[in-house]
């Protein structure tokens, strides 16, 4: 159960003259996962915060199912996206995670037992369900982002945004939100992710959308997006190809982005690729 | 009635200061920013002042007398000295100078450090309140709505800032144990600040004289404006 | 001060800490030594003390933030505990993982903040415009000596930091997590100086990191923390390789999975080896097999 999201040559452009959006259409279909890479300052930031009217576009509309975001109020907004920040120590204030918890779901009008039944969910996806009593402050770091997380969870939106979800994480950390995004994935909700991490990314997310200078360069699904003839474009944002990506190019194989379909790929014959379909629609961007 | 050449003579000092180092339109600011000040005054001294029977003007039961207006004109013409006088100050003194200047007259650099660093921090601060807003405003915080609605963000708004400036402080004062910073050696002076015996004689004159006038007023030999 | 009976840059045994006001102990017998030109890597999961044995490396822990320090955390042969704050820093640098406060806040231009150590000091002018320039150079950061410090990229402030703590000329350095917060371009600039840090200038470097595939390009050995002890340790490629890598909280790098894969993909004999031997030349991790390759 959830939303459509429409961005119709969304550009923006901060008061102090910087162009951080440069014309973006982006259509994201309810449910589905989407992942947005690309160097700081490419605009990926400034993206996600028009979704939940953060930010308005300087031209252009956002739209969700359809409705305008132009107008309504960013709480209003609120109800149907969630949007988690990469740095929780600017949200945590709640002398207990249980309360940190409730405050988003209690600020949407829950109460009660249907807010206490939120809240415990949401602290239970996390792994958090042992420390509920615990002062945010005296959880480690990746606990409080993962505090952070459930604190959006709980307000049970239908689109649920992540910037940065796993810098800081260590590999329980990583594996927790892959399956946090799992679970959100198989109730029907749109996930959207910013992240640096290549292989998270690849092994997350069925889209991923490359930035770069306030513009989309590629658009895909992750194989497709880390295939070969795409390392150029890729190359002009500063990113690697994963290793996988580039093992089974050496190898000859169909795009692979993870580990499974590079062994699936190989135990199918390892057979030459066919004629490997280039996604960028755009032609690759002069370098500055 | 405190006279007039008082404020006159300081303003006139400041015009000229200003007219030399082009500060003109910078003190701008300043001068606004004494408005509501003079205004409420002029308003006071001019309807209110005890004892004044020259009445200039009725309205409805209040009287404006002539004897409050002066004293009002007086009183605005000080606010008007003072003020740009702090302006001139403030804005032909390059605050890093000020700095070095300080720690070479024996103020610790522990001192000079908060000042300087104190005028950085704004900024960051600022930023820093913007993206807890954000953060809070994703999660519901009703910041467009009514001023009671708005009251009840106060917490969420100021938690996090307060604690996160604590452990900014904290890390940073980490940070510069990290960089010898309490070592006992004098700090070198990278930037020498050019001075000059003409400059050290008005220094000394400027002091010396300003402090034998005011002796001067106190024995009663003299009558400050 | 280099002799093969010099004391090392970094050496801590027996190694116990506690932080002030708790009674647990945060590093619970740590042993491990650094030599000039070499690079530690240390892994682990979140909590199992790397921040606190960064501090307690440099000798921050307990010199600027108290707590209880057991047994022998030496600096250049001198216990930390014997030492000033000052002192300490001059024998051991450190960098964390946020740029923008290890920044002093009061430098105009990179030239003046990479100044800022050598100050307090006081060093003559001379010997501060040497430092400032050779640090400036070792991190081929030339470019970015009159630029604002508070307007670089992650990636460069964390450069700049780095260059600032080089400007006091200490023998070891202590990296905690230094690309956490940055995009790939910073993490790869500073995978790029850490390994001139050692090389260039033979300095001794720990790092924690959780990015393995960093540490398998940069370092020369690794440890692995798990509450408090060392749990694993030996050159990096054979510490990453290990399988209770995974158990003990810490992503191998993509080589080792990629291989640890292949291996378990149920392809034939020689579809394996051909993918292994592509995998092998794609990355500088060599196979087990394969004869060490020296440093």
């Amino acid at each position: 159960m959830s939303v459509r999201i429409d961005l119709d040559g969304v550009a923006f452009t901060y008061p102090d003259g910087t162009e951080a959006l440069a014309g973006v259409d982006l259509a994201i279909v309810p449910g589905e996962r989407v992942a947005i890479v690309g160097q700081n300052g490419s605009g990926k930031s400034t993206l996600v915060r028009h979704v939940n009217g953060l930010l308005r576009p300087t031209r252009g509309r956002v739209l969700l199912d359809g409705a305008d975001t132009a107008g309504r109020h960013v709480a209003e907004l609120a109800r149907t996206v969630g949007l988690v920040f990469q740095n929780p120590d600017r949200q945590l204030f709640a002398g207990t995670a249980r309360a940190e918890v409730a405050f988003g779901p209690r600020n949407l009008g829950r109460r009660s037992a249907d807010l206490a039944t939120a809240v415990d969910r949401a602290l239970a996806a996390v792994g958090l369900d042992g420390a509920a009593s615990a002062n945010p402050y005296d959880l480690g770091f990746s606990r409080r982002k993962l505090l952070a997380l459930a604190s959006i969870l709980a307000m049970d939106t239908p689109v649920v945004i992540l910037d940065e979800p796993t810098t800081g994480q260590d590999a329980g950390g990583v594996a927790r939100v892959q399956s946090i995004v799992a679970d959100l994935a198989a109730a029907g909700r749109t996930v959207v992710a910013i992240s640096h991490d290549l292989r998270f990314v690849a092994e997350t997310f069925e889209r991923v959308v490359v930035m770069r200078a306030g513009r989309i360069v590629l658009d895909g699904s992750p194989a497709d997006v880390f295939a070969a003839p795409n390392w150029e474009i890729l190359a002009s944002t500063y990113l690697e190809p994963p290793l996988v990506a580039r093992l089974g190019h050496a190898l000859g194989l169909r795009p692979t982005a993870t580990e499974a379909a590079l062994v699936d790929a190989l135990r199918s014959g390892g057979e030459p690729a066919a004629a490997i379909r280039p996604t960028g629609f755009d032609p690759p961007v002069p370098s500055d | 009635m405190r006279g007039w050449t008082g404020p006159l003579v300081v303003l006139a000092i400041v015009v000229a200061t200003a007219a030399v180092t082009k500060i003109g339109r910078a003190m701008r600011p300043f001068v606004l920013a004494t408005i509501p000040l003079i205004a409420s005054i002029l308003l006071v001294n001019t309807f209110f002042y005890p004892g004044a029977e020259d009445v200039l003007l009725r309205v409805g039961p209040f009287a404006a007398t002539g004897t409050g207006l002066t004293e009002a004109l007086q009183a605005s013409l000080r606010v008007v000295a003072f003020a740009l006088s702090v302006a001139v100050f403030s804005l032909t003194t390059p605050t890093d100078d000020l700095l070095v200047d300080l720690e070479r007259r024996g103020v610790g650099r522990r001192g000079v450090f908060v000042i300087g660093s104190a005028i950085r921090t704004i900024p960051r601060m600022a930023e820093r309140a913007g993206e807890i807003v954000e953060a809070q405003r994703a999660r519901g915080l009703d910041t467009e709505g009514s001023a009671l609605r708005r009251i009840r963000g106060i917490l969420p708004l100021a938690g996090p800032m307060i604690l996160g400036a604590v452990t900014d402080v904290e890390e940073r004062t980490v940070a510069l144990e990290a960089r010898a910073f309490s070592a006992p050696a004098r700090r070198t002076v990278i930037r020498p600040i050019p001075d000059s015996p003409a400059q050290r004689a008005v220094r000394w004159a400027a002091g010396l004289g300003a402090a034998t006038l005011v002796a001067l007023g106190i024995a009663g030999l003299v009558r400050l404006p | 001060m280099s002799g093969p009976d010099a004391a090392p840059p970094l050496a801590l045994s027996g190694v116990r800490y506690q932080y002030a006001g708790t009674s647990a102990w945060a590093l619970d017998g740590i042993d491990l030594s650094v030599a000039a030109g070499h690079i530690l890597g240390v892994v682990g999961p979140n909590d199992a003390g790397k921040s606190t044995l960064s501090l307690v490396a440099s000798g921050l822990a307990p010199l600027a933030i108290g707590g209880r320090l057991e047994g022998s955390a030496a600096l250049g042969g001198r216990e930390t505990r014997e030492l000033a704050a000052h002192e300490a820093a001059q024998r051991c640098g450190i960098l964390f993982q946020n740029p923008s406060t290890q920044l002093s806040g009061t430098a105009h231009t990179v030239w003046e903040e990479l100044a800022f150590g050598p100050r307090n000091v006081g060093l003559g002018l001379a010997d501060i415009v040497e430092r400032v320039e050779g640090s400036l150079a070792a991190l081929r950061i030339e470019s970015l000596a009159s630029r604002d410090p508070a307007r670089l990229s992650g990636g460069q402030a964390q450069l700049v930091a780095l260059a600032s703590v080089l400007a006091l000329r200490p023998a070891c350095l202590v990296l905690d997590e230094p690309t956490s917060q940055l995009d790939p371009e910073g993490t790869r600039l500073v995978g790029e100086a850490i390994r001139r840090l050692a090389g260039d200038l033979g300095s001794a470097v720990l790092v924690t990191e959780h990015k393995t595939a960093l540490l398998a390009r940069v370092a020369d050995e690794a440890i692995v923390l798990q509450a408090g002890a060392v749990v694993a340790r030996g050159p990096v490629r054979e510490v990453l390789e290990d399988q209770a890598l995974i158990e003990l909280g810490v992503d191998p790098p993509p080589a080792v999975r990629l291989r640890r894969a292949l291996r378990a993909g149920g392809v034939d004999a020689r579809t394996e080896q051909r993918a292994l031997d592509a995998l092998a030349a794609l990355d500088a991790l060599a196979t087990l097999d394969a004869p060490e390759a020296a440093g």
